[in-house]
């Protein structure tokens, strides 16, 4: 137990423990670097960097970290290139540790929902802010544990140097036990000492672990402010201690039924302005397959500015492609689509454009979107998810941002959950918060696809009654996908009912809701009959 | 004199050792005859000599490559575990001090001793390294040791081992990667096969230590090696452990260089005659309580 204890506190040990460090930092720091750039490699759109990358993963993860440092340090002097033992070392273990960690960037970026990116690409941000605000915040988190996992394990790895002279632990250690003959005394100190540096890496993962939660209180979060996309919140807000729980929040008040419910005569006057007012969406001869099976089978529409025209149809019907084709989140194989008389996604001369020529396109033609499934991004506040887009793809100052971002969650009735994060609102405040996002840039067109399908049915009017305020106080043009008969009756000028990937009837709302010309929308529409409006005049 | 016809022949240069000894000799004595009482108090009187006729290495830093599991020759210090001790690195530094140059030291494996030294990672192997036909492909050597063998068995040699033949067969052996040894135990496996006994098997463990700790945990019978080695083990373990028998084996201890530079070669040669000459040598084996049969002058085994 005295042998144990002098090896234990022996300064050539401890001092060993050193170049352990160094070797082990070389190795994760010049791995996470390597790591990065073969994690952007593999995930690129160019297939030759994907196929490099996984090829260097292929031959480093594929052969032992012995090899790699006898070559690091025996090799290398033959082409010219002597490293010291340390950057040997170090070199070897940045290379071992580069595929294991481009892996873990890899799966931490594919885990973001792909509904979050959508509805980044939606928002008009490029692929590096994509990257760099919503992707990398997030998928970082994700990876704590898998890091902290790393570099235990590159640690330990790290006495693998011992057989290239680097004078860490284990060298130390069996040459200590050869000279004294200790050999047990020495490896328990020095395994001891070993579960040390692994204890504390732990303690340290656990540290950051706690720092980044988000569901912490802003005040404790010291660590987080350090962060690049920490913003330090704003003097006026609420005092902490909101309520977490899906709250009894009133749905924003409803509009006035007289308002909604116009009659006839209006409806007739609404249309004859309409049809003078300028083309915002015109999408023509759209055809688009998935393996020779159509989806969109030569779609043509026209909506004007201040149009509210509602999707119809089956499921599978064509509805949301049709909707991602204008503003070009899809692509597709014949056919064009011009939003304010762009065309959206080619250049002048045809060309297809650059993902990040597309996205300041899309910004700046305005196209909002409203998904089903509500895609906030899920590491940012209610605000933030409004004012954040603003500030990256607008260039708002930050008081403007917020100042537009705060009337627009009054407007959806979500003035109070402000600070709130996606995952503490119900879905039906969820979908207001998108709503409120989608149209904080002032679009041209808001696209909205099935926006109450994935809501419980006591959600579904709160989301409604917003739309419905958007199109009768704003006047905004929209595309609405929707289920809802009774709504698309109530607030949409036209109907277009789709079904396999063709426009079957379109015309009049309350016209094809109730004398619906084709079998096939009427057989839909009496599918639907629970929410069919009634044949009755208003 | 060696017959001139041994130095054409290029393929082995043992011999030419003899002539370089003369003429250092001679060179020395001149040198004595001209700064007469000037000569130096640590370094023999031919090392300034030598320092003019190789200048090239005077004040320069050596690396030495060394497996440092070997006490007596060389590992660390239990006292000051910073500094490398024993007969090679005693002798290293005085032929360092002969030619004017310092040496630090690169501990590796005892496989990567050449490796090593070829990569250019270390200048010279001082590293009780036996010079065999196989090892000087890959670095010229200047033998400077004889080699005595021991048996090292579990006290009381329950399994009767006398020496590297075929009591062996059927024992486990415990080597170290790359040890002489080894080839040399592999080869009585026909002959213990003729006599229809169990071949002997062999674990390859990367240092003494672990060899010696094989025997303690039962799971070898045997560790051949240097008899300097096998006595300090015995010492360290002397309930557990025994010397079996000494063995002689046709093979000399070298100093390794790269065999890309004969000019370093010759020069360290002539410096260890300096040393063996001022009596050096033979006090290092005493100090290191090392039998003084094992003083051999140096040759130089080179194959291309």
């Amino acid at each position: 137990m005295s042998l144990f204890l002098h090896y234990l506190s022996l300064p050539y040990l401890i001092s060993g423990v050193w170049f352990t460090l160094a070797v082990t930092a070389l190795g994760l720091v010049g791995g996470l670097l390597l790591g990065l750039v073969l994690a952007a490699m593999q995930l690129s759109r160019f297939w030759m960097l994907a196929a490099f990358a996984r090829g260097y993963t292929i031959i480093f993860r594929g052969t032992p970290l012995i090899l790699q440092m006898v070559f690091a340090y025996d090799a290398l002097p033959q082409i010219g290139l002597k490293l010291s033992a340390i950057g040997a070392a170090g070199l070897a273990l940045a290379a071992n540790e580069a595929p294991f960690i481009a892996e873990m960037l890899r799966a931490g970026v594919l885990g973001i929902d792909r509904g979050q990116v959508l509805a980044g690409q939606a928002l008009g941000m490029t692929p590096s802010l994509l990257m760099r605000r919503i992707i990398a915040p997030q998928a970082i988190r994700m990876m704590i544990p898998a890091f902290g996992n790393e570099t235990v394990s590159a640690l330990k790895n790290s006495s693998l140097a011992s057989v290239i002279s680097v004078q860490e632990l284990t060298l130390r250690s069996t040459q200590l036990a050869s000279s004294t003959f200790d050999f047990f005394s020495i490896f328990f100190a020095s395994g001891l000492i070993y579960l040390v540096l692994t204890t504390g890496v732990s303690v340290i993962q656990l540290f950051v672990e706690r720092a980044l939660d988000l569901d912490r209180p802003a005040t404790e979060n010291r660590f987080a402010r350090w962060l690049p996309w920490y913003r330090a919140p704003l003097a006026l807000q609420p005092a902490a201690g909101e309520p977490v729980a899906r709250d009894n929040e009133l749905a924003p008040s409803p509009a006035a039924p007289q308002d909604v419910k116009a009659s006839r005569a209006d409806r007739t006057r609404r249309s004859a302005t309409l049809a003078h007012n300028e083309v915002v969406v015109d999408v023509s001869g759209l055809y688009k397959a998935y393996s020779s099976q159509p989806v969109l089978a030569g779609v043509d529409l026209t909506i004007r500015l201040g149009e509210v025209v509602a999707l119809l149809g089956p499921s599978g019907s064509g509805k949301s492609t049709l909707l991602r084709c204008i503003n070009h989140l899809e692509g597709w194989d014949a056919g064009t689509v011009k939003v304010g008389g762009r065309r959206m996604g080619f250049r002048e001369d045809g060309k297809a454009l650059s993902p990040r020529a597309l996205a300041e396109e899309r910004a700046s033609v305005g196209v909002g979107m409203v998904f089903q499934q509500f895609n906030l991004f899920g590491h940012l506040t209610a605000l933030e998810n409004v004012a954040g887009p603003l500030r990256w793809v607008h260039g708002l100052s930050r008081a403007d941002a917020d100042a537009r971002a705060r009337e627009l969650l009054e407007r959806v009735g979500l003035g109070q959950r402000a600070n709130a994060l996606p995952r503490h609102l119900s879905g039906g405040q969820q979908q207001r918060v998108a709503i409120a996002r989608a149209i904080a840039p002032n679009p041209a067109v808001l696209l909205l696809d099935e926006p109450t399908s994935a809501l419980d049915p006591e959600l579904v009017n709160e989301v409604l009654e917003v739309i419905r305020r958007l199109a009768v106080e704003d006047g905004l043009t929209m595309i609405i996908s929707t289920h809802q008969l009774r709504f698309a009756d109530e607030v949409a000028d036209r109907v277009v009912f789709l079904s396999g990937g063709s426009i079957l009837e379109e015309g009049p709302a309350h016209e094809v809701l109730t004398r619906p010309r084709h079998p096939v929308t009427a057989r839909f529409l009496n599918v639907m009959e629970a929410d069919k409006p009634s044949v009755a005049p208003a | 004199m060696v017959p001139r016809s041994l130095f054409g022949n290029a393929r082995k240069k043992i011999g030419s050792a003899s002539r370089l000894r003369n003429v250092a000799m001679g060179v020395a004595g001149l040198i004595a005859l001209c700064i007469a009482g000037q000569a130096q108090a640590a370094a023999p009187a031919g090392c300034a000599a030598l320092q003019t006729k190789y200048p090239a290495w005077k004040g320069k830093t050596l690396v030495n490559a060394i497996n440092p599991h070997t006490p007596g020759y060389e590992a660390i210090d239990p006292k000051d575990p910073d500094k490398y001790v024993g007969f090679d690195i005693d002798l290293g530094e005085a032929i360092g001090e002969c030619l004017g140059f310092k040496v630090t030291y690169k501990a590796v494996t005892f496989a990567a001793l050449l490796t090593t030294l070829s990569s250019g990672q270390a200048d010279i192997v001082i590293s009780d390294i036996y010079a065999t036909k196989e090892r000087a492909k890959a670095a010229d050597f200047i033998t400077y040791s004889k080699v005595f063998d021991g048996v090292l068995v579990a006290k009381g040699n329950p399994k009767k081992i006398t020496g590297i033949n075929t009591s062996l067969c059927g024992a486990a052996a415990a080597e170290n990667t790359g040890y002489v040894e080894v080839p040399l135990i592999q080869d009585l496996m026909p002959k213990c096969k003729e006599e229809g006994k169990a071949e002997p098997t062999i674990q390859l463990y990367d240092n003494n230590a672990n060899c010696i700790q094989a025997i303690l945990a039962g799971r070898a019978d045997t560790y051949i090696n240097d008899v300097n080695t096998v006595d300090q083990a015995v010492k360290a373990n002397p309930d557990k452990l025994e010397k079996a028998i000494a063995v002689t084996i046709p093979y000399s201890v070298g100093i390794g260089v790269p065999k890309n530079k004969p000019e370093f070669r010759d020069a360290v040669l002539a410096a260890l005659i300096e040393v063996q000459k001022a009596g050096i040598h033979m006090d290092l084996l005493k100090k290191w309580n090392l039998d003084v049969n094992n003083f051999k002058e140096p040759d130089i085994l080179s194959v291309d």
